[in-house]
C-alpha cells in the first residue's frame, strides 16, 4: 500500500453504513501507549525515539499484522497533510521532530501513531454508532501488541502516559456526528453545555482546538483514570442516543415549520456545488452539510451518502493536489475543487472503487 | 496545511476582514518574513491547553520547599518543568512527584487509582532499561565513549534477555 493507493480508496469510517449512520459519521477508539524502558516522547533523543520506532515496526512483523508503515520523515509536506485530512495522522505528529510515523491497516480502520505525545497512540475507527464492537477489534489489537512490546503500567495507575489527563485506561472513546439541525434551530450550545457537564468534551471534525466545520462535532470522555473501559464506553452509549434524539427532533422541527424553505435550501446547496467553476473549502463544507442532511430527510434521493461523506475529505486541500499531482494554490484549488465536485456530483457514483 | 506561497508546512494563519469579505492567508515562516509580517524572533512555543495549565497551578498550588525542587532520577526533569510545560518526562515521574500528581488526578479524573485493564505480563527488569537509558545518555553528553560503549552493551544483553 502507498499513499498515492489511498487517494483511489477512501476509509471504511466514510462508508455511511452502522447504526444510525444519517447521524453518527464514526465511531472511534484510541489507545495511549507507551514502551516502559524509555523516557516518554517529548524526552526521548533522537537515537531512542529510532530505537522505538524499531521495536515497534519489528512488533507489527512477529505478531503478523496487516499494516504499512509510514515514515513522516520521509513524507513530502503535502502528503503529511493528507493524511491528517485523513484523520489517521495528528497535526502534532505532522508537525513534530525525530523518527516518527504512522501505521496503516487496508480501509484505514487501524491507524497506530508512533512518537507522538506518547510513543503508541493506537486508533480503531468504523463507520456508524459501533463502539462495543470497536472496542472488542482495539482491545485484541492491544493485546497483540502487548505479547511483543513492554507497556509502561503501574498496578495503581493504570498505563502511564506522557500527559497526566490519559493515564489509566488510556483510552479516548468517541463519535463524531454531524448535527445540522441543531446547529440552524440553534440549540447546539445547550447541547454542548449539558454534555459538557457531565464531563464529556466536545470538538470539532480535526479534533483539539479545531472548529467544527461541516457541523460535524466529536463527542469523547475526558476522564480515564477510576474507571473501566467498558463503563467508560457506557456512558457515550447511554449519552449519544439521546443526541440523536435532540438532532431528529430538530431536524423534524425544521420540516414541520420550514418545509419549502429547507427544501430550497438543500436544492440549492446541491444545485451549486453540482455546477460551481470555483469554490472555497469553507463553503463547500457548508453546503455539503445541508445536502447530507437532505439525503437523511428524502430531500435529495439521487446521492449516496457514503458519497457526501468522502466529498467531505476529498474536497480539502492536499488531497486535491494529490489527484492532480501539482501543487496548487488557493484559487487554483477552488477551480479544482469546483471541478472535482462537479465530477463526482454528476452521476452521484464513487469516483473509482478499490 | 500548506504554505499558500511554497510548498513548506503553513505555521502562520490569519484571517483577514476587509469590506465585508473575509480572507485566509497561511504562510510558513519564511514568506510571511518575505511577505514584511513582524513576527517574534523565536515564535512562542505552543502553549500548553491552558485549562490544564490552569488545573495544574491551581491544584498543584504555590511550589514550596521540597517539591518544586525535586527532580526525577531518571529522566531528569524537574516537577518545576512538569508545572509549565504539563507533560512529564518518563513513567517513573509518577512515582517520583506522586505526592504533586495526586490532587491533580483527582481534580482531573475524579479518582486516583486505576480501574480496568491490567497488562498480561509485569517487567521487572523494564526500570532498569530505563536507568540504563538514562546513565547512556549523560555517557554521551560527558563525551564519556568508554562508558557509553559498556552501557550499551549491558543494554543489548538486557533486550536479549527480555
Amino acid at each position: 500500500m502507498t499513499l498515492d493507493d489511498l487517494t483511489r480508496t477512501s476509509g471504511e469510517w466514510l462508508r455511511g453504513t452502522g447504526p444510525e449512520s444519517d447521524i453518527v459519521m464514526c465511531s472511534r477508539i484510541r489507545l495511549a501507549r507507551n514502551l516502559a524502558d524509555f523516557p516518554f516522547t517529548g524526552r526521548a533523543s533522537r537515537s531512542e525515539k529510532a530505537e522505538i520506532e524499531s521495536h515497534f515496526t519489528s512488533c507489527i512483523a512477529a505478531a503478523g499484522l496487516d499494516l504499512t508503515y509510514f515514515e513522516v520523515n520521509s513524507l513530502s509536506p503535502l502528503d503529511r497533510q493528507f493524511l491528517v485530512e485523513r484523520q489517521v495522522i495528528s497535526r502534532e505528529l505532522s508537525g513534530g521532530e525525530g523518527p516518527r510515523g504512522v501505521a496503516l491497516s487496508p480501509q484505514e480502520k487501524i491507524a497506530i501513531m508512533v512518537n507522538e505525545e506518547d510513543h503508541l497512540r493506537i486508533q480503531y475507527m468504523l463507520s456508524g454508532f459501533r463502539l462495543h464492537e470497536v472496542w472488542e477489534e482495539i482491545n485484541q489489537l492491544d493485546d497483540r501488541l502487548e505479547e511483543h512490546l513492554a507497556y509502561a503500567y503501574s498496578p495503581s495507575l493504570g498505563y502511564l502516559t506522557a500527559c497526566p489527563t490519559n493515564v489509566g485506561t488510556g483510552i479516548r472513546v468517541g463519535v463524531m456526528l454531524h448535527l445540522p439541525g441543531l446547529v440552524q434551530t440553534k440549540q447546539i450550545d445547550k447541547v454542548f453545555r449539558a454534555l459538557q457537564k457531565i464531563n464529556l468534551a466536545v470538538r470539532g471534525l480535526y479534533g483539539e482546538g479545531s472548529q467544527a466545520f461541516g457541523d460535524f462535532y466529536q463527542i469523547s470522555n475526558q476522564q480515564t483514570l477510576g474507571k473501566s473501559e467498558p463503563e467508560l464506553i457506557r456512558i457515550l452509549i447511554d449519552v449519544v442516543p439521546q443526541v440523536l434524539q435532540y438532532e431528529r427532533s430538530a431536524r423534524q422541527a425544521l420540516v414541520n415549520e420550514r418545509r419549502q424553505h429547507l427544501h430550497d435550501q438543500v436544492s440549492r446547496a446541491y444545485g451549486v456545488l453540482k455546477t460551481a467553476q470555483t469554490i472555497s473549502s469553507e463553503e463547500t463544507m457548508l453546503l455539503l452539510s445541508s445536502v447530507r442532511m437532505g439525503i437523511n430527510l428524502g430531500l435529495i434521493d439521487d446521492l449516496s451518502i457514503a458519497t457526501v461523506n468522502e466529498l467531505f475529505i476529498q474536497t480539502q486541500p492536499a488531497f486535491l493536489q494529490k489527484i492532480r499531482g501539482a501543487e496548487l494554490g488557493v484559487e487554483e484549488r477552488a477551480v479544482a475543487r469546483a471541478s472535482y465536485l462537479r465530477s463526482r456530483l454528476s452521476n452521484g457514483r464513487m469516483a473509482s472503487e478499490p | 496545511m500548506i504554505c499558500q506561497r511554497c510548498p513548506s508546512e503553513a505555521v502562520i494563519h490569519l484571517t483577514e476582514q476587509s469590506d465585508g469579505q473575509r480572507r485566509e492567508i497561511h504562510l510558513c515562516l519564511a514568506c510571511a518574513r518575505k511577505a514584511g509580517l513582524r513576527l517574534p524572533e523565536n515564535p512562542p512555543k505552543l502553549p500548553l491547553d491552558e485549562v490544564l495549565q490552569s488545573l495544574i497551578v491551581a491544584h498543584v498550588g504555590e511550589l514550596v520547599g521540597e517539591l518544586a525542587e525535586r527532580s526525577c532520577p531518571v529522566c531528569g526533569i524537574r516537577f518545576m518543568e512538569f508545572r509549565t510545560g504539563g507533560r512529564l518526562g518518563c513513567p517513573q515521574d509518577y512515582q517520583v512527584f506522586g505526592a504533586g500528581l495526586s490532587p491533580l488526578l483527582l481534580r482531573m479524573h475524579g479518582a486516583t487509582r486505576h480501574v480496568g485493564k491490567a497488562v498480561a505480563r509485569w517487567n521487572p527488569a523494564a526500570l532498569q532499561r530505563l536507568q540504563l537509558r538514562s546513565q547512556l545518555r549523560e555517557a554521551i553528553a560527558r563525551e564519556d565513549y568508554e562508558l557509553a560503549a559498556r552501557l550499551r552493551d549491558q543494554l543489548r544483553f538486557k533486550d536479549n534477555d527480555a
